[in-house]
């Protein structure tokens, strides 16, 4: 229990203490990812109390599917932050979302987030932005969609009208840029 | 697989799309095997989930304190967490413990700078004290020596007063005609030696003056005696001593005689006698 005091926890403590159902891990695990998982759905939804709610049901379902988590499969955050963005795009297509946006037809409801988000966007985004906008501008524009509003490669596709290969490229070269930019 | 089937593979974009969660349950298999036969397949998706990582963490958004109380509300295990919080107490004892250390480290460095200014400041004490010493016992020899200068000045004073009188009784009874001033001189006793007597014409007092007479110190054991020569008779008019530093008077009142032809003083034991010691005749002077 004392070892939990700490800060931080190294990947594999995290884990354990997860999957053991300890209480206090879950603080400890809040206090470390909560503004980099709110960072990712935050971008999906820009709708402030979605968001957040977006945010809670992704950490109690890290709480209750601890023990799905496999570590030989990636690390902890990939699996959270699949949690977070699964959750949000949900989110998106859900309901509780479309009454939301208040008689928006589901035709309009993509083209119509696109336009909240260009319109509305966080200048806590801006970094991620300016990072972004140092990208090529076709290798931008799929990174664009794919993780900041949310769309399947599939999807990205169909929207800019390009072969599911050359997305798959493009959001490769994309990462393999970041990559680069933060060694 | 071949190598260069391998590398394409990696460059196609699956893996990133795997780290993405963008892969059908089938394909995210496929990687998943692919993984267990190949480790660059492994350190390319670790290498992938870092960057990802790196670029959610660089790009944190803090939510609203409030989302955290509403998960451990719904999760119900905020009793729990107070627990925790409860169960802190033990961890922490020890550092009041270390800050109380510190505390007194402090203080014992101020209890050492207070001794050093301590030993100091009794330094200074102790020379000032010294100095202070040294100067009373000046101002004691002072005050002695001036003590005695103002004794011999009050002698002095005292001396001259007692002249004074007498000379202011001497000159009054010179100015009075009723006065008659007898002249006595030096015998062979003590031929130095001289002294006045005076007498009243009219009440036959008979008076001596301390300041006019010059005659020999007596011991302990002696006065002088002063004698009225009445037809061939010695009549005695009462003992005197030498001037007593006692008494202020300059004058000393006789015994009264109603007529003399002569005066004389003798020295006589203490007390007087009743017939003069004619050797011991020290003043004699006619009227």
């Amino acid at each position: 229990m004392t070892a939990l005091k700490k800060l931080t926890l190294t990947e594999p403590e995290l884990v354990l203490a997860l999957q053991s159902k300890d209480p206090a891990v879950l603080k400890t695990l809040y206090s470390m990812y909560s503004s980099a998982l709110y960072g990712v759905i935050s971008r999906i939804i820009t709708h402030t109390e979605l968001a957040e709610d977006v945010l809670q049901e992704t950490f109690v379902k890290i709480w209750q599917s601890a023990t799905h988590y496999d570590n030989t499969k990636g690390r902890l955050f990939t699996w959270m932050m699949n949690i977070a963005r699964n959750l949000s795009i949900d989110k998106l297509r859900s309901k509780d979302f479309k009454n939301s946006l208040k008689n928006q037809d589901i035709e309009n409801n993509v083209s119509f987030v696109d336009e909240q988000n260009k319109v509305t966007f966080n200048p806590d985004v801006m970094g991620v932005k300016q990072l972004v906008e140092n990208l090529k501008p076709d290798l931008q524009s799929v990174l664009n969609l794919v993780y900041y509003k949310g769309y399947t490669h599939v999807e990205a596709a169909e929207k800019l009208d390009l072969p599911l290969g050359t997305v798959k490229t493009r959001i490769r070269l994309a990462i393999i840029e970041l990559r680069r930019s933060f060694n | 697989m071949s190598v260069e089937n391998l590398k394409a593979y990696i460059e196609s974009g699956v893996l990133e799309l795997y780290v993405l969660g963008d892969l059908s349950p089938e394909e995210a298999l496929h990687v998943e095997e692919m993984a267990a036969q190949y480790p660059e397949v492994v350190a390319e998706i670790a290498a992938i989930e870092q960057a990802m990582e790196q670029y959610a963490m660089q790009n944190a958004v803090e939510p609203s304190a409030d989302v955290e109380t509403r998960l451990f509300e719904k999760l119900g295990i905020r009793d729990e967490y107070e627990i925790e919080t409860v169960s802190m107490p033990p961890v922490y004892t020890e550092e009041p413990k270390i800050v109380r250390l510190d505390g007194s480290d402090g203080k014992v460095r101020t209890l050492r700078y207070a001794l050093v200014a301590c030993v100091a400041l009794l330094i200074l004490s102790t020379a000032a004290l010294f100095i202070t010493y040294n100067k009373l016992n000046d101002a004691h020899d002072q005050i002695a020596s001036l003590n005695l200068d103002k004794q011999k000045f009050a002698g002095v004073v005292r001396q001259l007063e007692f002249d004074n009188k007498g000379l202011d009784n001497m000159v009054a009874m010179n100015d009075s005609k009723e006065w008659a001033t007898i002249r006595m001189a030096g015998q062979a006793f003590s031929p130095k030696s001289k002294m006045n007597v005076y007498w009243n014409k009219k009440d036959k007092t008979v008076l001596i003056n301390y300041v006019a007479m010059n005659l020999p110190k007596t011991d302990a054991e002696h006065e002088y005696q002063l004698w009225a020569l009445v037809n061939g008779k010695p009549v005695s008019l009462g003992v005197f001593g030498k001037l007593d530093s006692t008494s202020n008077e300059a004058l000393q009142k006789m015994q009264t005689i109603q007529e003399a032809q002569a005066f004389a003083v003798t020295l006589e034991p203490m007390g007087g006698s009743v017939n003069p010691t004619m050797e011991k005749l020290t003043v004699m002077g006619g009227v």
